[in-house]
């Protein structure tokens, strides 16, 4: 048949052309990736948007799920990032330290409070508050959920928080108490996908950070400073506070978010410019405004490893151990 | 009483088609043959008395008893359908022995030749019994009609009902069953209602016909009376009638009606009474009744009509020879083959016809 | 003699001019498909070494995560055979106004994303639900972290896969094989139950090994309502999540094991008893 080879050629043509185009196009527009946590999700599509319009030919990928997950997403599922952020400052030297080495230094940017949320629908809402919490939380009846203590910071974060609230009642067994109210059933590997079931009224009240209370509007409780974390100066008290998890006992540690460029990343040079600019003014407003803490400067880890430009936004972390 | 089956006035809708005010009875023993062509609503009328469609009105009456609005099951119908309609799944004892063995609704009289009871007296009967463990699909056409008939003499049955059991077999092996067919009825001496599009199986097994139409009965009566008086032009080409012809009724005397075709005219029999004059009618004459004389020869006494032409065309048809034959309308004849080989038929040669007055029949437009 | 089977399998049945070109595209159209089924999976199994094996199967937690999916899934197949293939008979011999609607709206589950599908299932079956609420009430029966609840789960995602087969097992059944049953004097029920099923029963179990086949592989709306207990596929989420890439691979491919050798029996059955009734 002679009309199956001249099909071929222009098929094969084709090809060539579109593919050209594509190459072409790839060589003017840049794509950065990031991987963030979850709680980041809000925050860093905004600041995306403003990144893009600041500098053209460029787009922003972001996405968001555990810290622990998209950090091993990096390291053994080799998945190309240029940037990861995570809700647990310790996630990234522990996994992403190695040996190998995905990353050299980092940087904590903001800082968050644990609490817990609740909607009017919820038990006991017209009574709790930031006086007689931990009593109303342990009554019977009453749903609490959370997210897993092996998986997710959110989730050994709260106990931790629990742990130091007994110590600071002087309540003993209040932690347990709580926990009866938290059982298995209840639990989630991240603290977000617990929020539609908080809508709905399967659970009453979810341990969440108050950034996420602040975004999706939901009542939470204003808990005291020394036990929800959110205070980077009393690390010390917070390091009382324990969970006994399948990776260990951690000990508690203010909440800290924390950034870091994945070595050998294709963009290299715009991820410098993110951090940047997330460390910057511009960056620091949106996660303010997005119901975080922040820290100015920025305190960074392994300082010496840091690229020139981004060393003037930080100092170093004092007493932080690499 | 034993006074078989009788359908009274039975109408069914079913979404377009209407079934219009079915009417016969049935004596034991006798078989019915409805007649028809796809469409005509004959499977519906089976399927009615069957118990599958619920009528509109009229009634179903099994040896006197009125089944109207008893469910299939309660009936007592025995059903056979084209092909047969084995259970595949089931070997032939097992599709012989899944029904009742004894329905409570009507009461089952004696009958000395029905073999009930036994199923091996049963399989032996219809000469099945060294098939009892084979499968449906290992089974001829003719052992799986007779162990369809086992199957619904089983459940001793006061009615037979056949769908079109022959429509997918060829003609020999169509003729074969037809015959173990009647002879098995016979022999049981159990009503049966035929539903076909095929004539021939109207001949062939017949007591009586209806010829149904578009849901309504256009004529019914002995097969032979079918054959041979059909109602109207539709009857006619169905019952095979080949020459059917619209004439004019010119005089009518003695007997005799004169029945005007194109320019010719046709002396026909008068049987029933004086048709007006100036009156449009249909004729019906069969071809086999359409004589082809040789030239030179005299008229016989019989013939009425004599009528010259020409050959149009010469068809042989295996044991029959088709001639049509243009006398100022066409007409056809059949011969038998010796007979066209020594006439030595040719298309366009002068030929004349004769066709007696008693052959032809006059109908309704 | 290699050569010649080649032939065979290749040419059956082909007309004389051209012999074999239509089958041989077809054949490797059709084996880029199988590659691409089988490649990842075989990958994955190669990616394991005996130990590691060995290792994950002795960990009670996985084992309890597969018990727990086969459980459930079976139980998903069963609720949907109980329910799906009166549904499927009815939609095979009947005519009703909406028929069209009713058999778009079996297909919707297959459309929904799994994450809608099991919140959609919470606001149902949860603890304010309109089942969820009575039924806890009445007999004590939770959906939120529960085997009912992973059950409800599983159903939802791969019922229609019960009805659609079934149907068509419905359909190719002759209507008047039953008509002449009931002639025979059996009831509607008995008529269904000895003639119909029987002989769409290769269809029907087709349907059920599909259903249980998607029942044991669902995630996306088991995880909104069951995260403890944890099925397979939760569990091996979890293990990637807390140890990595191996462990999770390990896990996964003993699920594949089981499931994989549960599917090849169940579809066995079906045709077994569909070809000895056969004798073509």
């Amino acid at each position: 048949m002679r009309s199956a080879p001249r099909l071929c050629c222009a098929v094969l043509a084709a090809a060539a052309g579109v593919s050209g185009i594509a190459a072409v196009r790839a060589a003017n527009s840049a794509t950065l990736t990031i991987f963030a946590a979850g709680t980041l999700a809000a925050p860093f599509r905004q600041m995306s948007a403003l990144f893009e319009a600041k500098y053209n030919d460029v787009s922003v990928q972001a996405q968001f799920g555990g810290s622990v997950k998209m950090a091993r997403q990096i390291t053994d599922l080799h998945q190309d990032a240029d940037i990861l952020a995570v809700a647990d400052y310790n996630v990234i030297p522990k996994y992403l330290f190695g040996p190998p080495a995905y990353a050299t230094w980092y940087a904590g940017f903001a800082r968050n409070a644990i609490t817990f949320v609740y909607t009017e629908k919820s038990k006991y809402a017209d009574e709790i508050n930031a006086a007689n919490w931990y009593k109303v939380l342990a009554r019977p009846g009453v749903e609490i959920g959370r997210s897993n203590p092996d998986t997710d910071p959110s989730g050994y974060q709260t106990v931790q928080m629990l742990n130091l609230a007994e110590a600071y009642y002087k309540q003993p067994g209040l932690e347990q108490s709580i926990l009866a109210n938290a059982p298995l059933a209840n639990m989630r590997d991240t603290e977000t996908s617990l929020i539609s079931a908080l809508q709905i009224g399967q659970i009453d009240y979810l341990a969440i950070y108050r950034s996420d209370a602040l975004q999706h509007r939901l009542k939470f409780i204003d808990l005291p400073a020394a036990i929800d974390l959110s205070d980077p100066a009393q690390a010390a008290t917070y390091k009382r506070g324990v969970a006994h998890t399948k990776n260990g006992d951690l000990f508690g540690a203010p909440i800290v978010y924390a950034v870091t460029t994945v070595n050998g990343a294709k963009n290299s040079g715009l991820a410098e410019k993110f951090v940047a600019f997330l460390l910057g003014s511009q960056g620091q407003t949106v996660m303010k405004d997005n119901g975080f803490g922040t820290f100015s400067p920025a305190y960074a880890v392994r300082f010496e490893a840091m690229p020139t430009a981004l060393k003037a936004l930080v100092t170093p972390w004092p007493g932080a151990s690499g | 009483m034993n006074t078989g089956v009788a359908v009274e006035a039975l109408t069914v809708t079913l979404g377009a088609f209407r079934l219009d005010k079915i009417a016969f009875s049935l004596s034991r023993g006798t078989i019915l043959v409805i007649l028809g062509p796809n469409g005509s609503g004959k499977s519906v009328t089976l399927e009615t008395i069957a118990g599958f469609h619920r009528a509109d009105s009229g009634r179903v009456l099994i040896d006197g008893h009125d089944v109207t609005a008893l469910p299939p099951e309660r009936r007592n119908v025995g059903f056979v359908v084209q092909n047969f309609g084995l259970f595949p799944h089931l070997s032939v004892e097992q599709n012989i022995t899944i029904g009742r063995r004894n329905n409570g609704d009507i009461p089952v009289p004696e009958q000395a030749k029905l073999p009930r009871g036994d199923t091996a007296a049963l399989l032996g009967y219809f000469g099945v019994a060294h098939l009892a463990r084979r499968m449906p699909s290992a089974l001829s056409s003719g052992e799986k009609q007779r162990v369809a008939l086992a199957r619904a003499v089983a459940g001793a049955p006061q009615l037979f009902l056949f769908d079109e059991p022959f429509s997918a077999l060829d003609t020999q092996t169509r003729a074969g069953l037809r015959d173990e067919l009647l002879s098995f009825l016979r022999d049981l001496s159990i009503p049966a209602i035929f539903v076909t599009h095929d004539y021939s199986d109207a001949m062939a097994l017949a007591d009586a016909v209806i010829v149904l139409r578009d849901g309504t009965a256009v004529q019914s009566g002995a097969p032979s009376e079918i054959f041979r008086k059909p109602a109207n032009p539709f009857v006619a080409r169905f019952v095979g009638v080949e020459n059917v012809l619209i004439g004019r009724v010119t005089e009518y005397s003695d007997g005799i009606v004169l029945v005007a075709i194109g320019d010719r005219v046709l002396r026909v029999a008068a049987r029933c009474g004086a048709p007006s004059r100036e009156r449009e009618l249909a004729v019906a004459i069969r071809a086999e009744d359409v004589s082809i004389v040789a030239t030179g020869v005299a008229a016989s006494d019989q013939a009425a009509n004599r009528l010259s032409g020409r050959i149009a065309e010469v068809r042989p048809l295996g044991a029959l020879v088709m001639v049509t034959i243009d006398c100022g309308f066409p007409l056809k004849a059949y011969l038998l083959a010796p007979q066209a080989r020594t006439l030595r038929l040719a298309g366009g040669s002068p030929v004349v016809v004769e066709i007696s007055a008693e052959a032809i029949h006059l109908m309704r437009k | 003699m290699i050569r010649s089977a080649a032939r065979n399998l290749l040419w059956r049945g082909s007309a004389p001019s051209r012999p074999g070109a239509l089958y041989l595209v077809c054949w490797f159209l059709g084996s880029i498909l199988i590659g691409f089924f089988v490649v990842p999976l075989i990958a994955l199994v190669l990616s394991q070494t005996g130990t590691n094996l060995a290792t994950v199967a002795a960990m009670p937690d996985v084992r309890a995560s597969i018990a727990l999916s086969i459980e459930g899934a079976f139980l998903s197949a069963t609720l949907a055979a109980v329910v799906g293939v009166p549904l499927a008979y009815v939609l095979a011999r009947t005519n009703f106004p909406g028929k069209a609607a009713v058999t778009a709206l079996i297909d919707l589950p297959l459309a929904v994303p799994h994450t809608v599908a099991g919140i959609a299932l919470l606001m149902v079956f949860g603890r304010h639900g309109v089942l969820g609420e009575p039924l806890q009430a009445l007999v004590g029966l939770e959906f939120w972290g529960t085997l009912a609840g992973i059950v409800v789960a599983m159903m939802f995602v791969s019922a229609p896969f019960t009805v659609n087969a079934a149907r068509i097992g419905f359909e190719a059944v002759d209507p008047r094989l039953e008509k002449i049953a009931r002639t025979l004097g059996l009831s509607p029920w008995r008529t269904f139950l000895r003639i119909t099923l029987p002989l769409a029963r290769a269809s029907v179990m087709t349907g059920v090994t599909l259903t249980y086949a998607r029942s044991i592989s669902e995630f996306g709306a088991v995880i909104i309502l069951v995260y403890f207990p944890m099925s397979a596929p939760v569990m091996i989420y979890e293990l990637f999540l807390r140890f990595g890439l191996d462990e999770a691979a390990g896990a996964a491919v003993l699920l594949l094991a089981v499931s994989l050798s549960l599917f090849l029996l169940l579809r066995m059955l079906a045709h077994a008893n569909a070809g000895s009734r056969e004798m073509r």
